[in-house]
């Protein structure tokens, strides 16, 4: 009567969940951001996603081709790394650029480690710090949201030729540092535009909203653990308060650094990526603490104006480390006979 | 007084898999089928395996005890029904592979006897004396019907050295699909509550606590109220736990209700507690006042696949295909048989496989059931995503452990503590990349008992 029956390790129901899954949900708490983008952006935020998640896409396939390996798209971890990626990239960076970083970031990022689960180093991290390094004045030149009006003076003065450019309100803290003209020069106005995105900056970083409404989305959904997120944002909060009351005319308080730049970003969807991540709950908080703490260090004391990238990347290398030190212990403590 | 159903007691991790337990949950404990043929395991229990004590073709009378073992760790086993020995022979065993039972054929003319018992109403558990309840324990070759088979002689016996303070009777039944604990709860409850006092007077323990998942509240209710019409009552507590699996785990169960850990590697009465199973202290009743051997047991037959799904009460020794066919074969195109619930259970590749002590349940899965479990998909690498971190009540690091079976580092799967696995099996049901994590550990640990016996791998 029964005949067609099969054996395998127990348990034999699961959760209905797959990497896949997994990845499909990350996309989902993008797309605030990407919207946020292509709202203040308009065409050159579109062609920038679109161009990143192609080749990024592309080269995994092309990489799994030339290792005769089987081919790993359905997962759409190549097209979060696609996103992530184009989302902080600078808005008018040429199209060839964008091209050149989302392959780096898979082909060196991903994929000669073994792809998916196997890589070192954020993916989309690598390909922006490749860029940096390699094109640093494209990788610098901000322009303002299209929504923003041209005339408005808080447009920088150093960029009149160029009245589309703008630096960045973390470009202009660093500047106060530098020349000690107090935290006056960035206004509570500033600080608001910095909530609703209308500021300069990288595509997917200026929306404060856009990122906080994903975040939460992932939160939710479980998809991400609140550790990492929580120690990233309090580390680099306390350190920004630290300098910030230390002496508040050279130093913006420590709100401005969470609203502005890639921190968020990075909170939510950068330093999560698990593949890059510790593995225990302790190794996540000292994770966190350590990408906020190198970020604002970099930021406040370090030449770049903004440290995310370089922060994360650090981490991911001293991720091993970590989870081997942070051993979980049985539950019923170490077993005595050893 | 209305009470309180609400569990409000549980463990870090664990996981919540669908209970499907409406299948079975509403129907009575019925007779199992007459059966012409048993295969009593020899080997149904932790510990030594029992010699036989029958030749082939001797007669043997219902309930005779056919197979027993000098070893302190070991449980007689008895035959349910009258007939003749055919042959002591091996048969597939769901643990063992296979094993080494007595095969028993009923006589033609001896219709099967189901054994009858029923608690007097002057039922007093000092009449009894520890000894003597420990002695009707082992002869009744009296085993944890929970799952892992630990001969509850053993468990209950005053020992100088780890004395016992406290009793848990587990009725939580966290696994998905099966009800046959909670149906004895129902049923069975004077039973129970007898059984309860007997263990308690053996085993010295003060306080007792019978522990029900809140998914139970008619359980929950009936013991109550069974334990308000008794004379000392007050003593024994029924304590509502959360459900979530794995919840009736003794160790997980502990650290629910007591708030204490056991040690790794070590059992409860280090800690001072003995934790029973509910239809092993229905067991013990029958056995002390009786002197019924374990020869029968509840097994729930359940499942998508199967017609009529059901709580029987069957002779252990009868194989699953007799039973199946019992409750009316498979209507759907059935896919797996496993021995036990979906979480931890055995499938069996043999139908003729007998049913033993610890078998709680037959679950019949369909085609597509099993295609939501691991083995049925694409095994994806493993991104690290702390899933089965999360959910594991041991507090381990499974896919660690794992990926060093994989790559053959049983040192290091070792130095990740892979003993201290009780291969529940949440970390393989959460698992997004399909990886059968339980799997790998479950093999991790056969090649390191297999290294130390120098046996080659």
């Amino acid at each position: 009567m029964l005949k067609d029956i099969r054996v395998s390790c127990s348990p034999h129901i699961s959760e209905r969940l797959s990497t896949c899954s997994v990845m499909i949900d990350v996309i989902i708490g993008l797309v605030p951001a990407m919207a946020a983008a292509g709202y203040y952006f308009h065409i050159r935020a579109l062609v920038l996603i679109a161009t990143c998640v192609i080749f990024s896409v592309a080269t995994e396939w092309l990489c799994n081709a030339i290792r005769k390996k089987p081919n790993s798209l359905d997962d759409f971890s190549a097209v979060v790394t696609g996103i992530i990626l184009a989302l902080s990239l600078p808005p008018n960076l040429p199209v060839w650029a964008a091209v050149i970083g989302s392959v780096f970031s898979v082909a060196i990022g991903k994929m000669v480690f073994g792809g998916l689960g196997a890589n070192i180093f954020n993916p989309a991290m690598v390909g922006r710090t490749f860029l940096t390094a390699s094109f640093g004045v494209l990788m610098t030149s901000w322009t303002v949201p299209a929504t923003v009006d041209a005339g408005m003076p808080k447009i920088a003065p150093e960029n009149v030729v160029n009245a589309r450019t703008q630096a960045t309100p973390l470009a202009w803290s660093k500047r106060a540092i530098k020349s000690e003209l107090g935290a006056k020069e960035y206004n509570e106005e500033h600080f608001k535009a910095t909530f609703t995105g209308e500021v300069g900056g990288c595509l997917g970083e200026t929306s404060v909203i856009a990122l906080l409404i994903g975040g939460l989305y992932l939160l939710i959904r479980r998809t991400i653990n609140f550790h990492i997120p929580l120690a990233v944002l309090l580390s680099a909060f306390v350190f920004a308060a630290v300098f910030y009351l230390v002496d508040s005319s050279a130093y913006v308080q420590p709100f401005f650094h969470l609203s502005s730049g890639a921190l968020l970003l990075c909170a939510f969807f950068i330093a999560t990526d698990p593949v890059t991540a510790p593995l225990t709950r302790r190794g996540m908080w000292i994770f966190g603490v350590g990408t906020g703490t190198l970020t604002m260090l970099i930021r406040i004391v370090g030449e770049y104006p903004e440290g995310v990238m370089f922060a994360v990347l650090l981490m991911n290398a001293v991720t091993p480390l970590i989870d081997r030190f942070c051993k979980r212990i049985p539950r019923g403590g170490k077993p005595s006979t050893k | 007084m209305r009470i309180d159903t609400k569990g409000r007691f549980s463990f870090p991790g664990g996981t919540h898999p669908p209970e499907k337990k409406d299948l079975t949950r509403e129907m009575e404990i019925q007779r199992g089928p007459a059966v012409t043929e048993v295969a009593v395991m020899l080997c149904q229990h932790i510990g030594a395996v029992c010699q036989p004590l029958v030749r082939k073709s001797e007669a043997v009378q219902a309930g005779q005890k056919i197979g027993d073992c000098d070893a302190f760790v070991s449980a007689p086993v008895h035959s349910p029904i009258t007939g003749k020995v055919i042959e002591v022979a091996l048969r597939s065993h769901a643990v063992l592979g296979r094993s080494l039972a007595i095969v028993v054929e009923a006589f033609p003319y001896s219709p099967t006897k189901w054994p009858s018992f029923k608690l007097k109403d002057d039922f007093d558990e000092n009449n009894y004396s520890a000894g003597k309840i420990c002695e009707a324990v082992r002869q009744a070759g009296i085993v944890g019907m929970g799952g892992a088979g630990f001969p509850t002689r053993v468990k209950i016996e005053p020992n100088p050295r780890l004395p016992k303070e406290i009793l848990i009777i587990n009725g939580c039944e966290c696994e998905p699909y099966i009800t046959c604990d909670y149906r004895i709860m129902l049923e069975w409850t004077d039973k129970i509550i007898a059984g309860i006092r007997l263990a308690r007077r053996a085993s010295g323990c003060s306080r007792v606590f019978i522990a029900i998942e809140d998914n139970k509240p008619e359980a929950i209710e009936v013991m109550n109220a069974a334990l308000k019409t008794c004379a000392d009552g007050e003593d024994i507590k029924v304590v509502p736990v959360r459900t979530k699996y794995p919840q009736g785990g003794e160790r997980q169960l502990i650290k629910a209700i007591l708030k204490k850990d056991v040690p790794t590697g070590g059992i409860p009465p280090m800690i001072g507690v003995v934790v029973l199973n509910v239809a092993t202290v229905a067991a013990i009743t029958e056995a002390v006042i009786s002197d019924l051997p374990l020869a029968h047991r509840v097994v729930t037959v359940t499942g998508e696949a199967i017609a009529r799904p059901g709580n029987y009460h069957v002779p252990i020794g009868m194989s699953v295909e007799d039973l199946i066919e019992f409750c009316g074969g498979v209507a759907k195109k059935s896919a797996k048989v496993i021995m036990g619930g979906p979480m931890m259970g055995i499938a069996v590749a043999d139908l003729k496989t007998p049913i033993t002590k610890t078998t709680n349940a037959i679950t019949v899965l369909t085609k597509e059931q099993i295609g939501r479990a691991k083995f049925a998909r694409r095994q994806t690498p493993c991104i690290r995503c702390g899933r089965c971190l999360g959910v594991c009540p041991e507090n381990l690091n499974p896919t660690k452990i794992a990926h060093a079976v994989k790559n053959n580092l049983l040192d290091v799967a070792e130095s990740y503590y892979i003993s201290a696995c009780m291969e529940c099996g949440c970390c393989s049901y959460v698992c997004p990349a399909n990886i059968e994590l339980t799997g790998y550990i479950k093999t991790g640990k056969i090649f390191l008992a297999r290294q130390k016996k120098k046996i080659p791998v």
